[in-house]
């Protein structure tokens, strides 16, 4: 279909999306049922600029029960553009597996119960062709995702993902095993000497200044340390903030001991996923009665996050089980962050008592324990067969409302959180974002700037909301969010001028203020309450390198930002409102 | 100007595409991975680098030899030299095939082959080294 008055008014990717998930999904819809709808799009800059390498995708999410937003990299961003599309919806749903593939104008829908069951590795290397001169691209669910797990993902070209809020099982749902895009279309450029200029300006500050070295280098895994030191590294459920062993799964050590190769996704020359070469035993010593050396390598991508959820979070410092576990997840088509914090909630669960062994299986987790039962918990998580992991499959809100230990249930609007200890702004962010992500708002970066005095606790709100709404233009374009210092708002002027889109940074401002309303109401539609949220027990009382949480404070900032965001025509309070007397308080 | 262009290091190729849009962008004003004279192919188990392909300008090309109308011709300094008129009336596309290092590739509108112009840009653009280049002198 046309829908040329959408990326008129919303540029692209999510503010596109925000519109069509309005209109195509209907009011408080069974996140399962066929006619959900998945939204997928690219915007006016994909594949032409560098970093202009994601797609975004909008659902509804059955882990947090509204809005479900998720992006990713890898080539289907640009296999869509070349296939001459700005986007998908798909909606209905098959009786039996099936596959979506597009070819250009060709798009089929193909039975594909031989592919069901298989891990995403698996799948993907059975879809992918041989073929060059074309962009082509591959998005799989694993088990997980065939189980319909609220936290389970979608693996985009090996080692990217539609990571968060449980795009893989609304793909289960509709028994959709993998959507795969072929596209040998090109772009003609309107104006090719400025867009040929702008490129090589834009290609110069990416590869030639430091603004990208620290992803281009360690990558993301550097961080680590860098928390490590600040006394902001979740470790052990966000018991502490400091690892002992954090060292050994340092960015550092994986690149001196795991560290393989470099990818990098379609249009962007920084290349900052990371490949550990993982060597997996696959035949027993003594076969035949001889030892024989018989190993295999799986290429695992690491990245701080998945880092930190499945190793400090857990105790574990070995890089070699951290390393594991994330690809266990990663081939069954789970969230390797959602999971970990499960992981390290069963783990505080059993240990306070909340849990007994025998309720989880026989399985008795430890802080620390690099293998074994980390795994086993992993695989049945997957296979949501066990009534305990099933429940958890629904998410562990849902979760930790039946079984207790809602105190350290460490989730934000049903979302697990990043991996930051820094303070109010991550904590706030998480909450208020509306994809309960630390990459809707930064908070945790004002967090870093409060510490070093450059800003106070009450810059919080206002940097939360300013933030978010010109995140949802870099999220339109669609730019890559660690590409988010080349594309400031002149640069975004610049570059959208080049290709023949003139809009002010006045108008870009109010479109990406226009973008969170539309996702917000979406949230509030289906029933999201900011004031009813749950804040754990847990974050009320972090210890953070500016000192203990304080309740009141998180209230005051939650008002500080309420305020704000209702001068700009949200209504977000009730009639009847907790927070009315902060509000009339502040200034 | 002009540049030889080796393919010197393909296990650095990080798969970012930068020199096929850099090449579509020079031949075509268009950002087209079908409209390239460089390609790039991806290893199916992602374990070992992308096949980077290039024209390696060969003397005695078979690219040349296996054209049946003349259309196609060697340069004695190596690489060939393209008769579009004589070419376009083409059915076989022998060159193509003939081509053992599958350096060639036809563009899809034109029905022609797609030859590089040692324009150099697809080395320039690469963030990771994979091609060496220098000017060509005279």
């Amino acid at each position: 279909m046309e829908r040329k008055d959408l990326f008129q008014k919303y540029i692209g990717g999510v503010g596109v999306a925000s519109k069509l998930l309005l209109e195509e999904a209907k009011p408080k819809i069974d996140p399962f049922s066929p006619d959900a709808p998945i939204i997928i799009t690219i915007g006016p800059l994909t594949g032409i600029f560098p970093c202009m390498s994601k797609s975004v995708a909008l659902f509804k999410s059955p882990l947090t029960g509204n809005l479900g937003e998720s992006h990713a990299g890898g080539q289907f961003a640009n296999a869509l553009r070349f296939s001459g599309y700005g986007g998908l919806i798909i909606k209905g749903a098959g009786k039996t597996p099936q596959i979506i593939k597009i070819q250009d104008n060709q798009v089929d829908i193909l039975p594909a119960s031989s592919l069901w069951g298989l891990g995403t590795s698996t799948t993907e290397r059975s879809l992918s062709e041989p073929i060059r001169d074309c962009i082509q691209s591959v998005a799989t669910i694993g088990p997980a995702g065939e189980n319909m797990v609220a936290f389970s993902n979608v693996i985009v070209d090996r080692h990217h993902h539609f990571g968060r809020l449980g795009l893989g099982s609304v793909f289960g749902s509709k028994k959709l095993k993998a959507i795969q895009i072929i596209g040998t279309s090109g772009v003609e450029l309107n104006d090719p000497k400025a867009a040929k200029e702008m490129y090589e300006q834009l290609n110069n500050e990416v590869v030639t200044t430091d603004k990208m070295y620290k992803y281009h280098h360690l990558g993301t895994s550097g961080n680590i340390l860098d928390l490590n030191e600040l006394g902001a590294l979740p470790t052990r459920n966000f018991k502490e903030r400091r690892f002992e062993k954090a060292a050994e799964m340092s960015g550092e050590n994986f690149a001196e001991k795991m560290f393989r190769r470099k990818v990098t996704c379609d249009s962007c020359p920084v290349a900052c996923i990371h490949l550990a070469s993982l060597r997996v035993k696959f035949a027993p010593e003594h076969e035949r009665g001889r030892e024989e050396i018989a190993r295999e390598e799986v290429l695992v991508p690491y990245n701080y996050e998945p880092m930190y959820s499945l190793g400090s979070n857990l105790g574990i410092g070995n890089p070699e089980a951290i390393t594991r576990l994330i690809q266990r997840c990663g081939d069954l088509g789970l969230d390797a962050m959602m999971t970990g914090t499960v992981l390290s909630w069963i783990t505080e669960a059993v240990e306070k008592g909340v849990l007994s062994v025998n309720q989880i299986g026989d399985l008795n987790p430890k802080w620390g324990d690099p293998e074994g039962v980390f795994t086993e918990m992993i695989d049945n998580l997957a296979s949501a067969k066990h009534p305990f992991y099933a429940k958890l499959a629904q998410g562990l809100n849902r979760a930790s409302e039946k079984f207790g230990g809602i105190d350290f249930a460490v989730v934000l609007g049903g979302n697990g959180l990043a991996g930051y200890t820094t303070g109010y702004g991550h904590i706030i962010g998480t909450l208020v974002g509306a994809r309960h992500s630390h990459l809707s708002n930064s908070g945790y970066s004002i967090d870093q700037k409060i510490l070093s005095g450059q800003k106070t606790i009450d810059d919080i709100a206002m940097f939360l909301v300013e933030q978010e709404n010109w995140l949802n233009i870099t999220y339109s374009l669609i730019a890559c969010y660690f590409s988010r210092s080349i594309y400031s708002a002149d640069t975004t002027i610049q570059t959208l001028k080049s290709i023949g889109i003139n809009l002010t940074e006045e108008e870009l401002k109010e479109i990406g203020k226009n973008i969170f309303h539309n996702l917000y109401t979406y949230k509030q539609q289906e029933g999201f309450d900011l004031e009813k949220e749950i804040i754990p027990k847990k974050l009320k009382e972090l210890d953070t390198p500016l000192g203990k949480i304080d309740p009141k404070v998180m209230d005051r900032i939650l008002a500080q930002y309420i305020k704000i965001r209702e001068r700009e025509g949200l209504k977000i309070r009730k009639d009847s409102s907790v927070l009315k007397d902060l509000l009339f308080q502040d200034k | 100007m002009q540049y030889i262009i080796k393919v010197k290091h393909s296990e650095r190729c990080i798969s970012c595409y930068s020199c096929v849009f850099a090449c579509s962008r020079h031949l075509f004003n268009s950002v087209d991975p079908s409209r390239t004279a460089v390609f790039i192919e991806s290893d199916r188990t992602a374990s070992k680098a992308p096949i980077v392909t290039l024209c390696r300008f060969c003397k005695d090309p078979e690219c040349a030899i296996a054209c049946p109308h003349d259309a196609l011709r060697a340069l004695p300094e190596g690489g060939i030299t393209l008769n579009p008129p004589k070419c376009s009336v083409c059915t076989t596309y022998d060159c193509v095939k003939a081509c053992q290092y599958n350096a060639l590739i036809l563009d899809k509108n034109t029905k022609i082959p797609i030859l590089c112009d040692k324009c150099g840009d697809c080395a320039k653009y690469c963030p990771h080294s994979v091609f060496w280049y220098t000017e060509e002198s005279g």
